[in-house]
């Protein structure tokens, strides 16, 4: 089976044209001092929806999913994830941040703790989990990721492939209802790309709702539903890969892939 | 494959054999002959030559000059080993001295048992011990052709210094390979000067808390009551880390160095205010008033932390806590037992702290029984304390000296670190009205000097107190060490929340953590991590600080040696001995000090980062 085949094949699963939206933004504007990084940014996210945020350096792709986790405050519009308003009442805040998972460029793991209590703390602590529990979780998703053997290694003892991938367990194992990409594999060598995009395109099929800042072309060619091309804080074009990558409409997104490709 | 192929492949392989050994060891420097060193780093110039000889000079003036001191017949050395009792613990009752060794004992048994758990020690080469026995040997041989000696003391420290030289020749050729750990090196050295006890006159030894001096022992003798219990010292601790290294194999690394960190921290409080301090405890007091009280916030608290520690309490948890820290902070306003007061905002504390380590059954048990221990030592603490002690001992407190300065030094390390935490905390908060109250106060402390904040709580503080509470000075003077060294540790602590990358928060925040899970679970772990050394540079300083104790008139081991024993009618004028005899001590302390700490940062650097 080829991954074409597969990915129509979940495509035929998922029912995106009846899914419920879960990430709704409107006219959201975000302002650095006097900069403005975000203007007027409105988009739609479905569930079970894989969409990629493409654009060049500094056009706010970035300010903008950290805003959905409230990493940055948004000054202007609404977001709502899953419902739930996100606004300066603390309980919202931890609910929305419980129930959306983050990857992060640099891993940010948590260097004084071994792999597997990387993954399980927030279950025990935020979750409430019972501790045997969480543990048995984190192996079965290190399992998942595919580096079942590193669980007692502390984060500074393994490649930074294999960081990613037990950050994206971390993530995982809140088991949250969306996931949010910051470029995850912008600090990788080459060769450790594949094993974390891998790792990305299962849980993909697997109908996790994702959000992915990245520069990966063959990964949002091949993964998304969607893509949403940004400049200047603004979104400049939405459409599903086949039409931004064979036939955009916009000038200044025909300069991008002129670029890039 | 033919012969002729595996040959050359033979070759190749030995060939890149020799060419990883050339490159993995460095060259080796032939060693220089004596001439050749003295030639190379001291002689290599003309200034440099004369540089040499003139600070040799001034060494062995100035080492003459401490030796004539020293062993001037003038000295009064019998002062400071008559009244070494007095120095370590002032005038602790004759009769009840053997708590003194109990107390001692423990400490022992655990310094012991610690070593061995925590595998203290390194190898030391044979060799290097004989380079450094010849050194020593050659200094003492040095030292005693200097020295204004009789004839009859130059012979003996001439023959132990050829004694001493000997050894290091016999072992200074061993082979490289040939080590012993530093721990037997170190119980030998204590062995022979445990041993010296029973053989070389240190001078005769009484007890001097009245005026009457008691004698202890013949002349020429020392004590049994001092000979005997340090042998039975040196054996405790022997035996003690020959047991910690059996039974290390035996049980639970982890959990039995956890338990013994916290019995490290305890132990001293239990044999201060138990052992040592003797409470009288009134049985009727206790049954009526104490335990009661006990009870009351041991079972009350638990049922409301087992209840506050719920997941799905949410706002209604925070509600009462806050409201229980009010009531805390509102029996000031009442007369009251000073227990009742403190108890309370301690559960206010754990109220407040409960939503953060909330969770499934076990884990709300858990923080129950925290709640529990902390009761037990809290009540028992603060019922000993104001309980009338049976040592009667001249002056306000039942112990001085070396003791009472260790004493200050342990209260001062153990509160002024979490309050340090906290104010470093405070100070990087959110809250701009937190901030502000800490900056203020750390600036104020730091800038103000110790003695000063000293003689005000030494004299002031107990003045400025409502009516029915009174410190008494040692207790003030604890907290002004508290505050001080708090404000200092508050800015090391603070450097090392700055290291925490901000990485490190964001991903904490995404996951879902609360603030005070996020402080206490990721970022105070790796921000203590980066403050440990300059930390123990200020613990280090601290314990020196303790010396300004003798400056506001507490009895402590500075003070004995200045101004107690110089006034006893036998020994007048005898400050310059003990004054040596007090550095001695400060210095090899702090010098053990510094260098465990270098070894505690190697060993908390290393893998995990
Ligand atoms: N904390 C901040 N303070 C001030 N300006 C900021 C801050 N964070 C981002 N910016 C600015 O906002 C703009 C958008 O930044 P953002 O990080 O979202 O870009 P990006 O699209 O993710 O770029 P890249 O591909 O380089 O990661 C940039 O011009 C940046 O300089
Ligand atoms: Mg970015």
């Amino acid at each position: 089976m080829t991954d074409n085949e597969t990915k129509s094949s979940v495509r035929g699963d998922r029912d995106l044209a009846n899914a419920q939206d879960i990430i709704v933004c409107e006219g959201v504007s975000k302002w650095f001092g006097d900069f403005q990084a975000l203007n007027n940014v409105s988009a739609t996210i479905k569930e079970q929806e894989v969409v990629v945020v493409l654009g060049p350096s500094g056009s706010g792709k970035s300010t903008w999913i950290r805003c959905i986790n409230r990493l940055e405050q948004h000054q202007e519009g609404r977001i709502m994830v899953d419902g739930v308003e996100l606004s300066n009442d603390l309980r919202n805040i931890e609910k929305v941040r419980s129930e959306v998972g983050m990857v992060f460029q640099m891993f940010n793991l948590f260097p004084h703790l071994t792999v597997r209590d990387n993954i399980s703390l927030a279950p025990i602590w935020v979750r409430k989990k019972p501790r045997a529990e969480a543990e048995e979780q984190a192996s079965s998703l290190l399992e998942r990721v595919g580096i079942p053997e590193q669980a007692d290694k502390f984060p500074g003892q393994l490649s930074g492939g294999q960081q990613q991938r037990v950050a994206i367990a971390r993530a995982l194992a809140m088991e949250p209802k969306i996931m949010l990409f910051d470029e995850p594999t912008s600090a990788l060598d080459p060769e450790m790309i594949k094993e974390v995009l891998d790792v990305m395109k299962e849980l993909a099929l697997s109908g996790m709702t994702m959000m992915v800042v990245t520069h990966e072309m063959g990964f949002a060619k091949e993964v998304a539903d969607k893509i949403m091309f940004m400049e200047g804080g603004q979104i400049v074009e939405t459409g599903t890969p086949e039409h931004f990558f064979t036939n955009p409409t916009e000038e200044r997104t025909k300069l991008f892939l002129s670029q890039i490709l | 494959m033919n012969s002729a192929n595996s040959t050359s492949q033979d070759q190749f392989s030995s060939d890149s054999l020799t060419d990883v050994s050339k490159n993995e060891l460095p060259p080796k420097v032939a060693a220089l002959s004596p001439t050749e060193w003295l030639k190379a780093n001291l002689f290599s110039n003309t200034f440099n030559s004369i540089l040499t000889v003139i600070s040799t000079a001034a060494i062995l003036l100035i080492i003459r000059g401490l030796l004539s001191f020293i062993f001037n017949p003038l000295r009064q050395w019998s002062a400071t080993a008559t009244n070494m009792r007095l120095l370590m613990t002032q005038a602790y009752p004759e009769h009840q001295y053997a708590r003194i060794w109990v107390s001692l004992g423990f400490l022992l048994f655990l310094t012991g048992i610690s070593l061995a758990f925590w595998r203290a020690g390194r190898s030391v080469q044979l060799s290097q011990v004989g380079k450094r026995l010849l050194a020593l040997g050659a200094f003492i041989l040095l030292a005693t052709l200097l020295a204004p000696f009789s004839n009859k003391a130059t012979i003996i420290w001439l023959i132990i210094g050829i004694f001493i030289v000997g050894i290091g020749f016999l072992l200074k050729p061993s082979h490289e390979d040939k080590t012993v750990s530093s721990l037997t090196l170190l119980s030998g050295a204590f062995l022979l000067a445990i041993l010296s006890l029973w053989v070389i006159p240190y001078g005769h030894h009484s007890y001097l808390s009245t005026r009457t001096p008691k004698i202890l022992a013949e002349p020429g003798t020392v004590a049994m009551t001092t000979k005997l219990p340090w042998t039975i010292m040196f054996v405790v601790a022997m035996c003690s880390y020959f047991l910690g290294s059996f039974i290390r194999e035996k049980i639970d690394e982890t959990r039995s160095k956890a338990v013994l960190s916290a019995t490290w921290l305890i132990s001293p409080l239990f044999l201060l205010f138990l052992v040592l301090r003797d409470p009288d405890f009134d049985t009727g007091h206790l049954l009526s008033t104490d335990i009661p009280i006990f009870l009351f916030f041991s079972i009350v608290g638990s049922v409301l932390l087992l209840w506050l520690t719920r997941p799905d309490i949410g706002e209604k948890g925070r509600v009462i806590s806050a409201a229980i820290l009010f009531v805390g902070f509102a029996t000031f306003l009442f007369q009251m037992l000073m227990i009742v007061r403190i108890l309370t905002l301690v559960l206010a504390f754990f109220a407040l702290a409960a939503p953060t380590f909330s969770g499934q059954k076990p884990a709300r048990i858990r923080y129950t029984k925290v709640w529990i221990a902390s009761m037990v030592i809290l009540c028992w603490l603060i019922t000993a304390i104001n309980t009338p002690s049976t040592a009667k001992v001249p002056g306000d407190f039942f112990i001085g000296g070396f003791a009472i300065t260790l004493m200050i030094f342990f209260f001062t390390m153990v509160l002024a670190f979490p309050l340090g935490v906290l104010l470093a905390l405070a100070r990087t908060s959110k809250f701009p009205i937190f901030r502000i109250i800490s900056t203020t106060f750390i600036e104020f402390i730091r800038g103000v000097p110790l003695i000063t904040i000293l003689i005000f709580f030494s004299v002031m503080v107990p003045l400025f107190l409502p009516d029915g509470m009174d410190l008494t000075e040692i207790a003030a003077v604890t907290i002004a060490f508290i505050i001080f060294e708090a404000a200092y540790l508050a800015e090391n602590v603070r450097g090392g929340l700055q290291s925490v990358t901000r990485g490190q928060h964001e991903a904490a925040e995404a996951v879902g953590m609360t603030n005070a899970q996020k402080t206490f679970f990721i970022v105070l772990p790796q921000a203590l991590r980066v403050a440990i050394p300059p930390m123990v540079g200020q613990i280090i300083a601290t314990f020196k600080e303790t010396g300004l104790l003798a400056i506001i008139g507490i009895f402590d081991f500075l003070y004995i040696a200045r101004s107690v024993i110089p006034g006893q009618t036998q020994y007048m004028g005898s400050t310059r001995e003990n004054l040596l005899f007090v550095s001695l001590v400060y210095l090899v302390i702090c010098f053990a000090m510094s260098k465990a700490s270098q070894r505690v940062e190697k060993r908390v650097g290393l893998g995990e980062r």
